[in-house]
């Protein structure tokens, strides 16, 4: 009897478990279109790109992985857990300021004593992009300025939306898709990191995973990722 | 047949035991002791709890010295809508943290409820220390009020009554004869309060935002380094298991030695006795 209540509940808990049937992508939060349109039926996890990594690693159910930098793959491809990383689209970085103007106005401004910036954390890909981005436009004093490091890129753009922070740097994708609270300003191109999205099949990798992969790296993939303001690869 | 219901009992039993410890065990397990103390010195760590530390110990003087008074008002007087003050009260502790946050945000944000008013005065409250207190006193302080009130109530009123008849003036009649008396129960509250509040992550990281050396709490130091430093992650968490414990321990062993009549000497009590 005993055995029989044991695999009672052996049985509850593997019904907990994940089943792998239905297609799991985990997707870099910047791809919160696209990811799903690729494939409506595909179960969509988003995150900051080290978070899910670190899922994966931990050995969570993901099939396909998109991440907003190379590191996060190459790191797992190094530990044999995804297959070779192919670059599917660019993206470049803009200035993110609350809809209204508040004296933020161009990169230089970021340095002005008082201003409350809103950054990625280190090792986030946007963090370190927006940190690229501020060396590269000598700026590095705005970073006494910052408030609050961020995981992913929702945090950063949640703090200038909600006009609690002056300003944020993201990519231009996620300022589009937030459009109604925030005003995007764009920077140089001279000041611009080269920004690859990277996507990988995770472990042995199904047929319904490639195709999925396919569908992103050909032409209903660039339509997604022109509309959601990613750009081609050069 | 007669037997299935016992074992179906034990198996039950074991399977909660084993999942409840279970994670907490792997912390340790993960990483050698050594390691985790020595991961304990990373900058990172260090200015993590140090700045729990310094945000729990305010709020917790904030949550006891205005705690302490109301709770002992309310139990001590009947008034039209005390219930309802009591359920407000509570509500923080079936909040959703998250919602806890963005409610801090509507209020005491820079656009918020109060934020013109506080701009006046100078004050932003948002990304700062200030912010991680009053998320640590938003989350924490219901958990002190609820058994404050329930170990106020718990003291005879006969027995102010008498100190009344004798002369003592109602301060006196609160610092020597309800307070002593309500000691164990306002200790537990206290404990269990500093320990939601030590633990407060979702409401900060919204409102106070997370900035090492500044803002990051514990909790939201071993969420940024989840991703780079797992071993600083583990050995933060490991910290707090022990910290914990220990909170868990006092709540449950202090009561028996202090001999108060209050019947809050589990950690439970405050929630089943009203």
């Amino acid at each position: 009897m005993t055995r029989l209540v044991w695999l009672a509940a052996l049985a509850l808990l593997a019904g907990c478990g994940g089943n792998d049937d239905p297609l799991t992508v985990f997707a870099a939060s910047s791809l919160t279109d696209v990811a799903p349109a690729i494939d409506p039926d595909a179960t969509v996890v988003l995150g900051g790109s080290n978070d899910l990594a670190a899922q994966i690693r931990d050995g969570a159910d993901a099939d396909v992985f998109l991440s907003a930098s190379a590191k996060p793959l190459t790191d797992l491809r190094a530990e044999g857990l995804v297959g070779p990383p192919v670059a599917f689209a660019s993206n470049v970085l803009v200035l993110v300021v609350p809809a209204g103007a508040n004296g933020v106005e161009h990169l230089v401004d970021l340095t002005r004593k008082g201003v409350k910036l809103v950054l990625g954390a280190e090792g986030v890909p946007i963090g370190d992009y927006a940190r690229e981005s501020l060396e590269l436009a000598g700026l590095g004093a705005a970073l006494a300025n910052v408030v609050s490091l961020e995981e992913d890129v929702k945090g950063v753009i949640g703090k200038v939306s909600l006009g609690e922070a002056d300003a944020g740097i993201v990519y231009a994708t996620d300022a589009l898709a937030a459009s109604d609270d925030v005003t995007a300003i764009e920077i140089s191109k001279h000041f611009q990191p080269r920004i690859r999205y990277f996507a990988a099949l995770v472990g042995p990798p199904s047929d319904e995973a490639e195709r999925y992969l396919e569908r992103l790296t050909g032409a209903e993939g660039e339509r997604v990722l022109g509309d959601a303001g990613f750009r081609p690869l050069p | 047949m007669t037997r299935l219901f016992p074992v179906a009992l034990g198996a039950a039993l074991v399977v909660a035991v084993t999942f409840l410890a279970l994670p907490v065990l792997a912390i340790f397990l993960r990483v050698p002791p050594g390691e985790l103390v020595a991961q304990l010195g990373d900058e990172r760590a260090r200015d993590a709890l140090l700045v729990s530390l310094q945000t729990s110990l305010i709020a917790h003087a904030l949550i006891l010295g205005v705690g302490t008074p109301a709770a002992y008002l309310l139990a001590t007087t009947r008034f039209r809508g005390r219930a309802t003050v009591l359920s407000l009260l509570e509500l923080p502790l079936v909040l959703p943290p998250a919602v806890a946050g963005l409610g801090l945000l509507a209020a005491f944000g820079r656009r918020g409820l109060l934020g013109e008013q506080l701009q006046v005065v100078g004050l932003e409250i948002p990304f700062t220390q200030l912010a991680v207190v009053l998320a640590v006193c938003f989350v924490a302080s219901p958990f002190y009020l609820r058994a404050a009130v329930t170990a106020f109530e718990s003291v005879d009123p006969a027995l102010l009554g008498a100190a009344r008849t004798l002369g003592a003036r109602p301060l006196r009649v609160f610092a020597r004869v309800a307070l002593p008396l309500s000691l164990a129960g306002l200790g537990a509250g206290s404990t269990l309060a500093f320990a939601r509040g030590l633990g407060e992550f979702g409401a900060t990281i919204m409102f106070a935002g997370s900035l090492p050396g500044r803002t990051q709490t514990a909790p939201l130091a071993i969420y940024d380094a989840l991703d780079e430093d797992f071993d600083v992650a583990l050995a933060l968490g490991a910290l707090l298991v022990v910290v914990s414990l220990a909170l868990l321990l006092a709540v449950k062993l202090v009561p028996s030695w202090t001999r108060s009549p209050s019947p809050s000497t589990t950690l439970f009590a405050p929630f089943g006795s009203r």
